[in-house]
This record gives C-alpha cells, structure tokens and sequence, in this order.
C-alpha cells in the first residue's frame, strides 16, 4: 500500500522508476552517485590541504590532516568500487556527433582521473608512512605502515602527492569545461546523462535522432 | 679475636655479597626503551635513545631488589623532527627545565619464575607518580635481559599543556616498552669470603 492509500497498481499515480544500472542513454544511480560522491570529496580534500599546510603544528593541523586522510582513505575505496561497478555496467556510449580525436581526449581524460584517483591517495599513504604518522580511518582502522618512517622517501611522495592532485585539479578543469561545452554547445545529452532526474533526449542525444523517432527503447 | 671478627664481618657482608651477584647495570647500545602513543586514532612508536640504570633482583627476596633507571628526556625520537620538537617542547616533555625522567623501584614481587612486577615511582616532568610495570627477567651467567611494559597516563604527569591538554586527538594513554640488556656489575663489595 503506496502513502496515499491508493493500491500499488493505480495507474493515476505517477511511476518513479530508479535505474540503477547504466544504459546506453544514461547513467544508472549508483555511477551518479558515486560520481558525484567522489568529485564532492575531492573538493573537501583540496580546502583540507590549503588549510592543513597554512597552520603550524599542532591539534588543529592534526585534525585538520586527520580528516584528510579520513577522507582519502574513503577515496580509495570508492575509486575501487567505481571500477569494479564499471566493469559489470558498461558506460552509454559517446554521441554520434564526437569524432576521433575528440573521443581521444574524452577517452585518455577519464582514464587519467581514474588514474589519479588511485595514485594520489596511494602516495599520500606513503607519505604518511615515512613520515611514522600512520593513517587512521575516522579513528576506527589504522591502515598499515607501508614504508619505514624516511625523510627521503617522505619528500619524494610529498612531492608526487602534490603533483598528482595539481594535475587532477587541471584535468577536471578540462573534464568540467568539456561538460558545459557538450551541454551547451553541442547540445547533447553528456552533461545530464550524470545527473539525476527524467532524462530529456536533447536535440543531439547518445542515440542519434533517427533512432529515437524511431521509438527504439 | 681476630677469627671471631672475621666471622662476624663475614655474616655482616655476606648479605651484601649475595646482592652483588643480583646486582646488574643497563647497556644502553643493546637496548630499547620506547612508548606508543596515539594521535588521530593511529598508533605511532618512539624511543629514548639516552638512558641508564641499574637493577639489583634477587628471584628468591623481591624485597631486596631496586630498580633504578634515569631517561634523558631530550633523546626522545619518533621519526619525525616537527614532532620530536614539540615533544620535547613546554608543553608536553619540557626537557629543557626536566632533562631526565628516572624510575625507582624499592622492590619487586615475583609472579613466576621469570615474571615480575614492580611497584616503582617514575619522575616525568617534575611530577612524581606511583608507576607500576611488569617484566620477565632471564639471566645466563654475565648477561641479562629485562624486558617488560608499562601504562602511563600523560596527563597525571602534566605531559600535555595548553591545547596538548586535550585527549581528542592524543590519548592520554601511552604503551611504555622495555628491552634491556643488563651486565652483572663486578662486585664493589669487599670479595673475602675466606679466612685469612
């Protein structure tokens, strides 16, 4: 029995159907999800950093770091279930409209955030290793040392750490400019295919126009 | 005259010469005395790196047996230079006005064999607490080792002033451990156990 006390086969009421998985005109919820989850995160880590590195040592810098780490540690993972999710949930294609080198950028940008999102947290766990500040997880799992406490080895995965995150940050610059650029300029479905909601089918929709007059499912 | 009062020395020193058999000193370049402590929910280890001390144990008459360590409170090294400085800074050790830490034991109680359990006092940052800690102790003829832990409260030694008072992101639990290596200290005692 739905709120209302209208029985679950009323036709009057409107059906709200939640996709779960992809299809090929859009991404199903847990993709958005976990999309929107990780970029969410990635935001927080960077102001954590900024305010980390300007304070002196002490129990802000220590908490302030520890949330970062929280949060990196919670990264990682989600950057593990996002690939193995992608794995059984092939993305929608790219709209007919793209061609060679512009599926090239698309292709090598994701793959180089996937990329960053596993290696930037990693080295960050290195760091904290050789620097013998292990990570803990909110306060409820210490992850293992992985490096003996160096200040060489805690240089180089600063370093790396920092790298990584500037040309993540650089990336999703081009991946977010690229999302406007498809919405508003091509006029194709790859911006609100990753948001939630009814999917409209724009004027130039992953399935080209023919097949959707078509009435193809 | 002279028989009788080597027989009364002899009964006045033999105690004394028993404790010299007990009576050992710390190596410090074979041996460890570091703490966990905990910061963030994650679990760190350091040392002291300078430290000396003398034990006397007798298995048989834990009454008889003193521990007595002092710690140099600035060697303190947890692999990171920011921290060690706080470390030793005002607000947690202040080693400049306490350089030294020292644990005294009047006596011990056996458990077993080899286990033991010591009711000291340890001295840290001018406070001084009653200090309990346990260890085994295992001798083969000139060689020993003592190795054992300890739980101490930071705060009831003032460790932690100021923001350091908090125990939100450093427990106020920290894991003291011990390895020492002891040698038998050559007797001071006067060695005539024979007549002349």
């Amino acid at each position: 029995m739905s709120w209302t006390g209208h029985s679950i086969t009323d036709k009057s009421l409107p059906r709200v159907r939640l996709q779960l998985r992809n299809s090929d005109l859009r991404y199903g919820s847990v993709a958005q999800l976990l999309h929107w989850a990780v970029a969410g995160l990635i935001v927080t880590q960077y102001v954590l950093a900024l305010r980390a590195s300007s304070l002196p040592l002490g129990v802000q810098k220590l908490a302030t770091l520890a949330q970062h780490k929280s949060l990196g540690v919670t990264i990682l993972g989600l950057a593990a279930i996002r690939l193995v999710w992608r794995a059984f949930n092939p993305v929608p294609p790219l709209p007919p409209h793209m061609i060679g080198w512009e599926r090239g950028v698309a292709d090598i940008s994701h793959r180089l955030l996937y990329l960053l999102l596993f290696l930037t947290p990693l080295a960050g766990w290195f760091m904290s290793s050789a620097r013998n500040f292990p990570v803990s997880w909110f306060g409820l799992m210490t992850l293992p040392d992985i490096l003996r406490p160096s200040k060489i080895m805690f240089s180089i995965f600063r370093t790396m750490h920092w790298i990584m995150a500037y040309a993540m940050a650089a990336i999703a610059a081009v991946h977010i400019a690229a999302a406007i650029k498809h919405h508003f300029i091509d006029r194709d479905d790859v911006l609100t295919r990753m948001l939630p909601g009814p999917l409209r089918l724009r004027r130039r929709s992953t399935r080209s126009a023919k097949a959707v007059s078509r009435g193809d499912s | 005259m002279i028989n009788r009062i080597v027989v009364v020395a002899a009964s006045l020193l033999l105690p004394h010469l028993s404790l010299a058999d007990n009576a050992w000193s710390v190596v410090p370049a074979n041996s460890r005395i570091s703490f966990i402590g905990k910061q963030a929910g994650a679990q760190f280890q350091g040392d002291f790196e300078k430290f000396s001390g003398t034990v006397v144990l007798d298995p048989k008459d834990g009454a008889q047996s003193r521990i007595d360590v002092t710690i140099e409170v600035g060697s303190v090294n947890s692999q990171d230079d920011e921290r060690d400085a706080t470390l030793r800074g005002p607000e947690m050790l202040w080693a400049k006005r306490y350089p030294q830490a020292r644990y005294v034991a009047e006596s011990v109680v056996a458990k077993s064999a080899k286990t033991f359990m010591a009711d000291g006092r340890l001295t840290l940052r001018g406070e001084t607490r009653v200090f309990p800690i346990q260890f085994t102790f295992d001798s083969s003829g000139p060689a020993a080792s003592m190795t054992g832990t300890a739980l101490l409260k930071r705060l009831e030694f003032g460790v932690g002033k100021g923001e350091w008072a908090s125990t939100e992101w450093v427990a106020d639990e920290v894991t003291v451990k011990f390895k020492l290596q002891l040698q038998r200290q050559t007797a001071g005692a006067p060695a005539a156990k024979t007549q002349p």
